[in-house]
């Protein structure tokens, strides 16, 4: 079995000090591999997002520590950090942060012209990024003009610009109706079982843990329980079963 | 890279309309300011820097140009034998009244110069033989004064202090700064046409001798003439320009008006842009999130100044343009050359800059989770 892509080591992370301090994350630790489809589940204020945006390089941990292929990244600067976000990461949001004033093609070139990718090879890279999301249509339409399904689609494809191993989804389907929900998640699935990411989803859905390879349960800044694919779809069953 | 910053300023037009306006007040103010005030120094020593004289002697504590008081003719056969003098002339400037239509007056500024040797003479000739004013009370007059003295042409007789004398020609660019016109005419015609008395002189213009240094003649002249002041040419034009700038205080307030113009455009600028940069927090998290450095950043918010200012700079000269027109029409001249009009570009990119420097510091402290909230 090859080294895990993602390695969180008794991560905690502490916001305010004092008697203000609240505990975001506590002692976290996992170790996640490519090709997996990974689902985080938990309820609100669990430190879901937090988790997520330490395993982004977006925050760092107070305490513990973080690898990204095998290089320790806890305690890495800001002017570190970006190189890394953009080689490895791709982020998927709940509220989409597409830039409004940029068209879907637009949105994704930017994201590639960040990495070091511009002009005509930008554009066509989009383009088929785009195609691979399922938007081939609506290229030179505003955010504002798509729907929700179709910005989410497009964030996918910026996300997926520079080709990085990981993506990191914050609710992708929080802000759609369930059935193109589904159809984003089954896009990550896809994007984890048939090109080999490491596709980490925070969400509330329940109903999309049957794509999931494994399923981390959060409370109160702990990870609870977890569940790989075989156990996951027994749950699933036995309460259809109910 | 795609124009987030240009997509960004022309995707919230009212946004960027507001900041135009701003920057257009600002240019507008700092070149009109800037203009007139140059044209204000320009011609607070007009005379000065057009004559080509390299010493001046004037009378004891002459504050200006304009108010050269009257001395010793005798001094001009001194100076003429200090060595390293190649030349010294007798030039006159006094004050005098001009005879209107209308029967009032208005008062000029007689200025004398030998026709011969025609140092100090005008040195742009619209109309008329610059030769005639060795004859008898002939005068040359600016093109820009015809209108206050009553528009004589040239041929016409006019009468000044009650002497009659006669237009020969017009002259170009010889305004005077303290607002009297120039009559231009003989040093012997501007004794009888102002209140100089005969055997005195105004000034005395010399020119240094190849091979000697200016400052070297100019000391000689100082020690061996009493009574007086010698100035080197671009030491009296200082001294005129300065005189107006900060004695009069006039020129400070032309400049303390191009200064507010550069300044409430900053503010405006700067307001503008910090508040796009708020709207557009989350955007530049996104990027942050994205793999943006904070110099990516700091470039988009700089390019976004630096679209305003090019627009706002290009827009506001054509505004100042129409209002120099205006002015100009109404007798109020700017001096604005090339490097200057470069220098106010120079100033609109700085303010747009200086302007954006809050924003850069938001977009640095910017808390990365502010992406993932709803």
């Amino acid at each position: 079995m090859s080294a895990p892509w993602l390695v969180l080591d008794r991560v905690s992370k502490v916001y305010g000090d004092g008697t203000s301090a609240v505990v975001a994350v506590r002692e976290v630790s996992l170790e996640l591999q490519g090709g997996r489809f990974v689902l985080l589940m938990g309820p609100s204020g669990s430190g879901k997002t937090t988790l997520l945006m330490l395993m982004g390089c977006l925050l760092k941990p107070t305490q513990g520590r973080l690898f990204l292929f095998e290089r320790e990244i806890s305690a890495l600067d800001e002017r570190t950090l970006p190189p890394l976000r953009r080689r490895y990461i791709g982020f998927v949001f709940q509220t989409f942060n597409l830039f409004p004033a940029l068209t879907a093609v637009e949105n994704v070139e930017l994201a590639l012209n960040l990495k070091g990718i511009n002009g005509r090879e930008a554009r066509r890279r989009a383009l088929t990024l785009l195609a691979r999301v399922g938007l081939s249509e609506r290229l030179h339409f505003l955010p504002r003009d798509l729907s929700g399904g179709e910005k989410q689609r497009v964030a996918l494809a910026r996300a997926l610009a520079g080709d990085p191993p990981i993506i990191l989804a914050d609710e992708p389907t929080g802000m759609l109706d369930s059935r193109t929900g589904r159809q984003i998640v089954e896009l990550l699935a896809d994007l984890a079982h048939t090109e080999g990411r490491l596709v980490f989803m925070v969400t509330h859905d329940p109903r999309v843990r049957d794509l999931a390879d494994d399923v981390l349960f959060m409370e109160d800044g702990s990870i609870v329980a977890r569940e790989s694919t075989g156990d996951l779809r027994e749950v699933v069953s036995g309460k259809e079963g109910r | 890279m795609v124009s987030l910053a240009r997509k960004n300023l022309f995707h919230d037009r009212v946004r960027f309309v507001v900041a135009l306006l701003g920057i257009q007040f600002a240019v507008v103010l700092m070149t009109l300011q800037i203009g007139f005030f140059l044209k204000f120094m320009t011609n607070a020593s007009v005379l000065i820097d057009h004559i080509e004289a390299d010493i001046w002697i004037t009378a004891k504590n002459l504050k200006n140009f304009d108010f050269g008081l009257p001395f010793s003719e005798q001094k001009l056969y001194e100076a003429r034998r200090v060595p390293g003098v190649l030349w010294a002339e007798r030039f006159l400037m006094g004050f005098s009244y001009w005879k209107m239509p209308d029967g009032g007056q208005e008062t000029i500024q007689v200025i004398g110069f030998n026709p011969e040797t025609r140092i100090g003479a005008p040195w742009d000739i619209v109309e008329g033989n610059l030769d005639d004013v060795k004859y008898f009370t002939q005068i040359f007059i600016d093109e820009a004064d015809r209108e206050r003295l009553g528009f004589p042409r040239v041929g016409d007789e006019v009468e000044i202090i009650g002497q009659r004398a006669r237009i020969a020609g017009i002259t170009r660019g010889a305004k005077s700064f303290v607002g009297s016109p120039f009559v231009f005419t003989s040093f012997k015609n501007a004794l009888k046409l102002s209140f100089i008395p005969p055997g005195q002189t105004v000034y005395i213009l010399v020119k240094v001798a190849p091979g000697f240094s200016i400052e070297e003649v100019k000391e000689h002249l100082a020690r061996t003439l009493t009574g007086v002041d010698v100035y080197t040419k671009r030491e009296f034009s200082w001294k005129s320009r300065r005189y107006w700038l900060l004695v009069t205080g006039a020129g400070i307030a032309l400049l303390s008006t191009a200064l507010l113009g550069l300044l409430v455009g900053t503010v405006i600028v700067g307001q503008t842009i910090y508040a796009s940069t708020m709207e557009h927090l989350k955007e530049f998290g996104t990027l942050k999130a994205i793999g943006a450095s904070n110099a990516d950043l700091y470039r988009i918010i700089i390019a976004q100044a630096l679209i305003m200012a090019t627009v706002g700079y290009a827009t506001g000269m054509l505004l100042a343009r129409a209002f120099l027109n205006v002015a100009r029409r109404a007798g109020l001249e700017a001096y604005l050359p090339l490097e200057v009009l470069a220098g106010i570009f120079g100033l609109t990119l700085l303010m747009c800059i200086g302007a954006s420097i809050l924003s850069i510091y938001k977009v640095t402290k910017l808390d990365p989770a502010l992406v993932f909230r709803s």
